[in-house]
């Protein structure tokens, strides 16, 4: 008799609890996908597509889903590829050769004196960092380049260069001290 | 008197037990370098040495490079602006000789980075034109905002070392500043200028620091001078006498000239991390920069020359001078007789914190005290850190060095703030401490430039992804607008071929209207083919007689100049007979004259030689024939 009440008991209390998580399942349900949000911040933002997805978002709700690799972020490099891994809790894959270092940060310039104006680069960037119009010279605004690199192919008349950011007083940074570092490891 | 005491019984002890130093001061830890202050103050201070080139930086202070406001090859005069300061956090350079602007170019800067930053270059010439009361003051300013305006327009920066333009760091409002610290601690090894400029200028010192505490309604002046300058303390207390001025002498201990360290020594008071001292109602001033706040609001001049220690264990005499800002530091070491020869690089600043400049002809800026000519030595080789725990021990900051350097060289960096890493004051403490010679504040440096990076990063990126999102948005919108329209389009359309009907009705009727017109119209198309091949043998005769008038102008190009006129000549005959042949034809068949009145038309147009009377007449002619036709054909068609 005690025996079949605790049975009777149990599965009402199961039965209780999973109504209860069916109720909050759909009462608290959650609107787009957490983590696509939570890769999509590790992500550069460079909006470059090398990945092969439209932008960093599409990507990173790719990487959610499943559907895609994780070491496909070349501007992220190794550390990136490394985070997703973890978010994503998979084994972490070797990036391809060239891209194990994140590539230090460059910016594009339009050399204004060949610049046709076909304003074919200003539809590439994935940032709205290029101003100009019809047959009128093209320029770059410095400060939002991300160095994606996707109106490099596009122009021309190849009058577009990335370049390095210029050392100055404002960017530098004080070096690692690397001989301690070797010594002591 | 009572310190000096306390100091002897302390270093009784510390013959026993060397820590007891720290026993004299307030903060924690501090260290103990070898001072060797007397070397510079051997020697006599030298001024009015002119180099053969003033080389001034557009930025010697923090914030905003300075904007050149003259040319090359101008002239200039003493104390006028050559770079006026850019917007925000900026200040001002002045010409600190009269002479000519030779270039504004990229010149090395003294700075540990070693890079050329844009400098205005001036040859100074003998004759020391100069502009009195170059900031046109009349009186000494009356309010806050009159003071500030004037710090600005001096370029006063805070010229202990930092190089924060002054008037940004005092607040807007009076009673803001409760303590006002006159800062003559000078903690660091090897340097002297400002003792040295106590020693002889402490009135102006004491003037500008009266005038700030005037002004700002300033509680508590303290002057806090370090126990190993005695001169110094005595210029400065007669000075002080009679003024509300305290004057405190402090523990001989380095970082006490540190913001944060001699604060909490002279009013016991820590300065809470991420806070500014101004957050806790003080102010500190270096005893360099409240003389030449004197030197603005008294006589109007700008900040052009500091005093500068130059000195080391490579000079022969070394000496203090008040240098022109400008001067290239080669020049200055080589007058102290550098003896070996000067082949390594020069330090600006002390030992402690001081850094090699990336070539020895860098100027003095506003931020120079010390040019330090130390020879290299056998430096030691960086070691495995053994735990020593002495470094925090030595740290000023209470921070725990050790931990610190173990995640900074694991780029640990979210870790290392964790532990406070931005309250370290870079003073070298826990460097100059290390058995195993870690270079820890090299480390330290790095990883805060690190996260300054990471975090600039990161705000770039969210920029750039707000950028991209934004970009999306207006992409989809503009897809949206097409589509709407081009459905707005369709459904006209639709709407069009909805009405249709109607119209195609109206369309329809129309043609089954006219069927009869089409029927003539095809008729008439018909007798007219019939008619030109009934006419045709008069046009074969006609054209022959057109091909005739034609020829002789078609050649005449080809022939000379006279035989040009020859041709028109006949050409005008011909016009004429064809024009007689007309008239004849008239009276000849109706369908001949209708070609003939056609053919004379496009004849006479070019030449005009026919009347408005013939051209009517035949108009006349043709439609009287073309009656006539008619009446035959409906004959005929009847028949």
């Amino acid at each position: 008799m005690s025996m079949f009440a605790g049975i009777l008991i149990f599965l009402g209390l199961a039965l209780a609890f999973g109504l209860l998580l069916g109720y909050a399942a759909v009462r608290f349900r959650i609107e787009g996908n957490p983590l696509a949000e939570i890769i999509d911040k590790k992500l550069p933002q460079t909006q470059c597509g090398q990945c092969g997805y439209p932008g960093c978002k599409p990507y990173a709700e790719a990487l959610a889903k499943g559907e895609a690799e994780v070491n496909l972020c070349i501007p992220g490099g190794e550390p990136t590829m490394i985070e997703i891994a973890e978010i994503l809790q998979v084994e972490p894959k070797p990036m391809q050769a060239e891209a194990t270092e994140p590539k230090p940060k460059m910016l594009a310039v339009i050399d204004e004196d060949i610049c046709i104006g076909c304003v074919l680069c200003i539809k590439a960037c994935p940032v709205d960092a290029i101003i100009g119009t019809t047959k009128m010279m093209h320029t770059v605004i410095e400060k939002e380049c991300t160095g994606c690199e996707l109106c490099v192919p596009v122009c021309p008349v190849d009058c577009i260069d990335m370049v390095m950011e210029k050392p100055n007083l404002k960017n530098w940074k004080w070096p690692e001290p690397k001989a301690a570092a070797e010594r002591t490891e | 008197m009572n310190i000096r005491l306390h100091q002897k019984l302390i270093n009784l002890i510390a013959s026993i037990y060397p820590m007891a130093k720290r026993w004299l001061h307030q903060f924690h830890g501090g260290v103990f370098p070898k001072y060797n202050k007397s070397l510079s103050l051997r020697q006599p201070l030298r001024t009015s040495y002119v180099p053969k080139q003033l080389i001034l930086p557009l930025q010697q202070h923090m914030g905003e490079a300075a904007l050149p406001c003259v040319e090359v090859g101008e002239q200039v005069k003493k104390f006028q602006m050559i770079a006026q300061p850019a917007k925000g956090l900026s200040a001002p350079v002045h010409a600190p000789a009269s002479g000519k602007i030779i270039a504004i170019e990229q010149r090395i800067l003294p700075h540990a980075s070693g890079l050329a930053e844009p400098c205005i270059v001036i040859e100074p010439d003998a004759k020391q034109d100069a502009i009195e009361n170059a900031l046109g003051i009349t009186h000494k300013p009356k309010t806050i905002a009159e003071f500030k305006q004037l710090l600005l327009n001096a370029g006063i920066v805070g010229m202990g070392g930092a190089g924060f333009p002054t008037f940004a760091k005092l607040p807007d409002q009076p009673k803001k500043i409760k303590h006002l610290i006159i800062n003559g601690a000078e903690c660091e090894p090897f340097i002297t200028c400002d003792d040295l400029l106590m020693q002889t200028h402490a009135p102006e010192i004491v003037r500008a620091a009266l005038f700030v505490a005037e002004l700002f309604d300033v509680e508590q002046v303290i002057c806090g001078i370090e126990t190993n300058k005695p001169q110094a303390i005595e210029a400065m207390r007669q000075a002080c006498e009679d003024t509300r001025i305290r004057l405190e002498e402090v523990a001989t201990v380095y970082p006490m000239g540190g913001q944060k360290q001699l604060t909490q020594e002279l009013i016991g008071v820590e300065i809470p991390s991420q806070l500014h001292s101004i957050d806790i109602g003080v102010v500190m001033m270096n005893v360099a920069t409240l003389r030449a706040i004197t030197q603005a609001i008294e006589l109007g001049q700008p900040l052009i020359s500091r005093f500068v220690t130059v000195s080391g264990m490579g000079l022969k005499k070394p000496y203090n001078i008040e240098a022109l800002l400008g001067t290239p530091f080669n020049e200055l070491v080589e007058l102290a007789q550098p003896e070996p020869k000067l082949n390594y690089p020069l330090l600006m600043g002390g030992p402690m914190m001081g850094f090699a400049v990336a070539h020895n002809d860098v100027p003095v800026i506003k931020t120079t005290n010390c040019i330090l000519a130390n020879p290299p030595e056998t430096s030691d080789e960086p070691m495995a850190c053994i735990r020593c725990g002495e470094c925090a021990e030595a740290c000023p900051v209470s921070l725990l060095p050790q931990q610190l350097y173990w995640h900074a060289r694991a780029h640990e960096y979210d870790k290392t703030e964790q532990l406070k890493l931005f309250d370290c004051i870079e003073c070298g403490c826990c460097s100059f401490v290390c058995p195993s010679h870690i270079p820890l504040v090299q480390y330290y440096r790095h990883a805060k430039a690190e996260i300054r990076e990471i975090k600039q990063q990161a705000k770039l990126t969210e920029i750039a992804k707000q950028r991209f999102d934004a970009r999306e948005a207006r992409l989809e919108r503009d897809k949206h607008e097409r589509e709407a329209k081009l459905a707005a389009k369709k459904a006209a359309v639709k709407q069009q071929a909805a009405d249709a009907p109607k119209v195609e009705k109206t369309a329809a009727d129309a043609p089954k209207l006219s069927a009869r017109e089409k029927a003539i119209q095809a008729a008439k198309a018909r007798q007219k083919a019939s008619q030109t091949t009934a006419n045709e043998k008069d046009a074969t005769a006609k054209k022959a007689s057109r091909k005739d008038n034609s020829k002789p102008a078609e050649t005449a190009p080809a022939q000379s100049a006279n035989d040009k006129r020859q041709a028109a000549m006949q050409a005008a005959k011909a016009r004429a007979a064809a024009l007689k042949a007309q008239k004849t034809a008239s009276t000849e068949t109706p369908a001949n004259l209708t070609e003939q009145a056609q053919a004379s038309s496009v004849e006479d147009t070019p030449s005009n030689s026919a009347s408005a009377e013939d051209k009517r007449k035949a108009a006349m002619d043709a439609a009287k024939a073309k009656a006539a036709e008619r009446k035959k054909r409906q004959q005929e068609s009847s028949q």
